[in-house]
């Protein structure tokens, strides 16, 4: 695996609030064209490692090159433009505005920056039908449902056209069809080209769909591998069930 | 003369402290930034003016009334239709008290015509010394009196219940509703208290300054600044405001022309607003 | 659709053409009088653009205003430029003092924002009115005469004020369809969402503001000369900002013609008030201001749509109020 092929880079990376380390000299690389799926117990970092990479914090220190380009303290937008996008764990929508102009937006402003909001909504129209939203197309946003929000939180940082798309619980809220539903969906946005990374706690879901698994923990990287090796890793397992249980299971076998 | 200036400053900003309490107390629990407020501490004036030229009661002596006037006043506005507004944006609520201040304005132009009004007291110019410092004893009176209020309202926002009340209900409005406070009514009485506030600053003073029915902006400008500048949700915080503005004012003319006076104003409340919008002494609840 | 828009078409071209001609048909009286609702109608738009449309409450907006008439003030008495000249400079400086009020300003929120505005066109109207030698201070400045008679000079302003009124509606009304509108509106639906998705805040916040400032200092610059004297108070009044948001409110707040049926409203109640009533006059605007915020936080269209009833209002208060 050549070093052309990651396309995300993240060296010693580290958020501090004071004394609270939020995330703590964490390696990690993501190749292009994978899905790797995040995942760890609450508060283990994982939103706020996601935050770094897409600009909204600022790094304590360490850095993240995007193909090969330093983008620790670019601001947001400018992470955006160059093909990184988003969503969000409670989701943004903007409200007063319909379904297609909040996916417009993405089409208008993201890595394509297409200048003609007529071609725009056309773009967005196609974003719609996949995300199966095409129905609501001019409905206001705050009438949507949980399952429409987050399909809606999807389309609009699919119509950024991408390079890296993170989410970050897309599948928080939703009943065992929706999950169904949108793992598909991000399993084809990644067919066609687009290097995801995951945050989840829906373990079947993200053990499916991931080519590779991070683990955190107190804000540190505690393991990292195939889903497989991930779920016999005790210290995995240890951090999400506890100690005891790891004993209980070793002492078992 | 710059003692004499510092003096001054610091006497004078008592009453501006006075003065941005009520202000602050309304922004920091309602988020509602109050111009009528610069209103309610002329109406203030006008009845300490009133009851002085009628039955010649001494400004420091109709406080108690006064007092009690605005906050019942007060109190129905808030009730009866601020209450309607109040979870508005600051365009909606803004606009709002904009339009309250000329109401009163007009009202207050109705009933006392658009002279100029003062309160003339006898012992006015009597003042002591203190080295080559002269203090007028009228100012040290105002002085000392809102600094009363100011640890009357201190004592009243930590140790009585209602006082609690308000402080939890500016910091959770949902959790306050659901342990059973009456919010409409808290809110009512926090303008109120406001206003009454208003209305002793008023009372203080009547006898340093000539009223009329549109000195409210004017005041209302001062309050901005000390709120701005001691941070919201603090009474401390208001009172060092006030000082700080007191002292900016006084000592700033000695360097500057007094017509720079007000400019100076608006230029501390710019400043603080960019480089530390949470005040000297920052996000903090009463 | 297409039948509804060509019968806005239809409507807004009868109504073009009757602004067109109705100053040969009535007295000058009436020209004034409308010049003046064009004027505020201009000025409330150009807040919404910056209010309405991105979400900054810029209550110190009168700043423009003054800034633009006393900068054409100078130019015509100091330096005796021509108007034209001294209307697009007057416009040019207002955007330079957008860009960098924009640049200091436009990263507080909410009411800190609103009181920053508030207290900088405070801080320049003390400084204009302490710069004696150059704007005649408190004194105020008076500008030359136009030359001409009555009736030419009430045309001439009439036009001026309306073409200005059809550039910035024009504006406007591009802006609720193209992309730098969908900006400023995303900005204010929720500015963390739009810097994620590509939009530099910071860019097209100060974009809209000087949007806004050019043309407030434009008709700033306008008044000026059509009243051909002018002094700090009146110029840096924050009572006309607190009208423009009255008049945004009642045309409803982002829609492209909402300031100007408010603009119409508004000074007609106003007008009618000073004829009847000049001692009231203050509280019942202030009443009216009350109750238009309390009743039509949508704008009037709103209103009208929805078929409140009076009851109906009431509850949807009550509803809604704490």
């Amino acid at each position: 695996m050549s070093d052309g092929n990651i396309i995300l880079l993240g060296k010693g990376v580290t958020r501090t609030f004071g004394a609270l380390r939020a995330v703590w000299n964490v390696d990690f690389e993501v190749i292009k064209g994978e899905i790797l799926g995040i995942i760890g117990p609450n508060g283990a970092g994982k939103t706020t490692l996601l935050s770094m990479i897409n600009g909204t914090l600022p790094l304590t220190s360490g850095s993240i090159r995007f193909k090969g380009k330093e983008i620790s303290g670019l601001k947001p937008h400018r992470i955006a433009e160059l093909g990184i996008a988003r969503t969000f764990q409670i989701v943004k929508p903007f409200p007063g505005m319909t379904v297609l102009e909040n996916v417009s937006i993405g089409a208008l402003f993201g890595r394509e920056k297409l200048k003609n909001v007529r071609e725009a909504q056309e773009k967005t129209e196609y974003i719609l039908e996949k995300v199966q939203l095409e129905d609501k197309r001019d409905v206001a946003v705050e009438n949507l449902n949980v399952s429409e929000r987050k399909r809606l939180e999807l389309a609009r940082a699919l119509a950024m056209g991408p390079e890296l798309l993170l989410l970050d619980e897309v599948m928080a809220g939703l009943n065992p069809t929706e999950i169904e539903r949108i793992m598909e969906l991000i399993v084809q946005v990644n067919n066609e080209g687009t290097t995801i990374m995951v945050i989840e706690h829906v373990m079947k879901a993200i053990m499916g769909i991931s080519h590779r698994i991070m683990v955190l923990h107190h804000g540190e990287k505690i393991a990292e591998g195939s889903p497989r090796e991930i779920t016999n890793n005790e210290q995995v397992i240890s951090a999400y069930l506890g100690e005891r249980y790891v004993k209980k299971r070793q002492g078992v076998k | 003369m710059l003692l004499q200036a510092i003096v001054n400053g610091i006497l004078y900003g008592a009453v501006y402290a006075t003065i941005g309490i009520g202000f602050s107390l309304v922004w920091g629990v309602m988020n509602i930034i109050n111009v009528a407020h610069g209103s309610f501490i002329m109406i203030g004036a006008y009845l300490s003016y009133t009851l002085f030229a009628v039955y010649h009661i001494d400004p420091f002596l109709s406080i108690p009334v006064v007092m009690l006037v605005l906050f019942l006043i007060a109190y129905a506005i808030q009730k009866y239709v601020l209450n309607l507004v109040v979870r508005g944006s600051v365009f909606i609520t803004l606009t709002f008290t904009f339009g309250l201040q000329i109401l009163i304005a007009n009202i207050c132009l109705l009933i006392w015509s658009a002279d100029f009004h003062s309160v003339k007291l006898s012992y006015s110019s009597l003042s002591f010394q203190i080295g080559s410092v002269i203090i007028p004893y009228v100012r040290l009176g105002i002085f000392l009196v809102a600094i009363l209020l100011t640890l009357l309202f201190y004592l009243f926002m930590r140790k009585t219940k209602i006082g609690i009340a308000i402080n939890a209900t500016a910091l959770n409005l949902e959790g306050a509703k659901t342990v059973g406070i009456d919010v409409g009514n808290i809110y009512a009485i926090t303008f109120g208290v406001s206003a009454a506030l208003a209305g002793a600053a008023g009372a203080l003073i009547s006898p340093i300054m000539s009223i009329n029915p549109f000195v409210g902006g004017n005041l209302v400008g001062k309050a901005f600044v000390v709120a701005i500048l001691g941070g919201l949700g603090s009474t401390v915080g208001a009172l060092v405001g006030g000082l700080v503005l007191g002292l900016v004012e006084t000592v700033g003319t000695i360097f500057i022309s007094s017509s720079y006076q007000e400019l100076l104003g608006f230029v501390v409340l710019v400043l603080v607003l960019i480089f530390r919008p949470q005040g000297i002494m920052g996000k903090r609840f009463y | 659709m297409v039948v509804e828009m060509r019968r806005k078409a239809i409507v807004l071209i009868v109504l073009v053409l009757i602004f067109l001609v109705l100053p040969f048909l009535v007295s000058g009286f009436w020209v004034r009088l409308v010049t003046g609702i064009f004027m505020f109608a201009i000025l409330a738009s150009a807040l919404n653009i910056i209010a309405g449309f991105t979400g900054y409450a810029a209550f110190g907006n009168m700043i423009f205003f003054g800034v633009g008439a006393y900068t054409t003030a100078v130019l015509m008495n100091k330096l005796k430029f021509p108007f034209f000249t001294s209307l697009i400079l007057s416009g040019g400086v207002a955007v330079l003092l957008a860009i960098v009020l924009g640049l200091l300003l436009l990263r507080l929120k909410g009411h800190y924002f609103a009181l920053a505005t508030l207290g900088a066109a405070e801080a320049m109207h003390q400084i204009v009115n302490n710069l004696t030698d150059l704007t005649g201070g408190g004194q105020g400045m008076s500008l030359p005469q136009m030359r001409g008679s009555p009736f030419v000079l009430n045309l001439f302003f009439y036009f001026l004020m309306f073409f200005f009124l059809v550039l910035i509606t024009f504006l406007v009304w591009r802006l609720s369809k193209n992309r730098l509108g969908y900006a400023f509106k995303a900005i204010r639906a929720n500015e963390e969402a739009a810097s994620v998705m590509g939009i530099n805040t910071t860019y097209y916040k100060i974009y809209a503001w000087s949007l806004s400032g050019l043309f407030t200092g434009f008709t700033g610059a306008i008044y000026a000369y059509w009243f051909t004297y002018i002094d700090p108070p009146t110029v840096f009044d924050v009572m006309m900002v607190v009208k423009m948001f009255v008049i945004i409110l009642i045309g409803g707040a982002g829609t492209v013609f909402g300031p100007i049926i408010g603009a119409f409203i508004l000074e007609s109640i106003s007008e009618l008030v000073w004829a009847k009533f000049i001692n009231l006059h203050l509280g019942i605007l202030g009443t009216i201001i009350m109750l238009v915020v309390i009743f039509m936080p949508n704008g009037i269209i709103d209103l009208v749509t929805k078929k409140r009833s009076f009851k109906g209002i009431i509850k949807y208060l009550r509803e809604n109020k704490l």
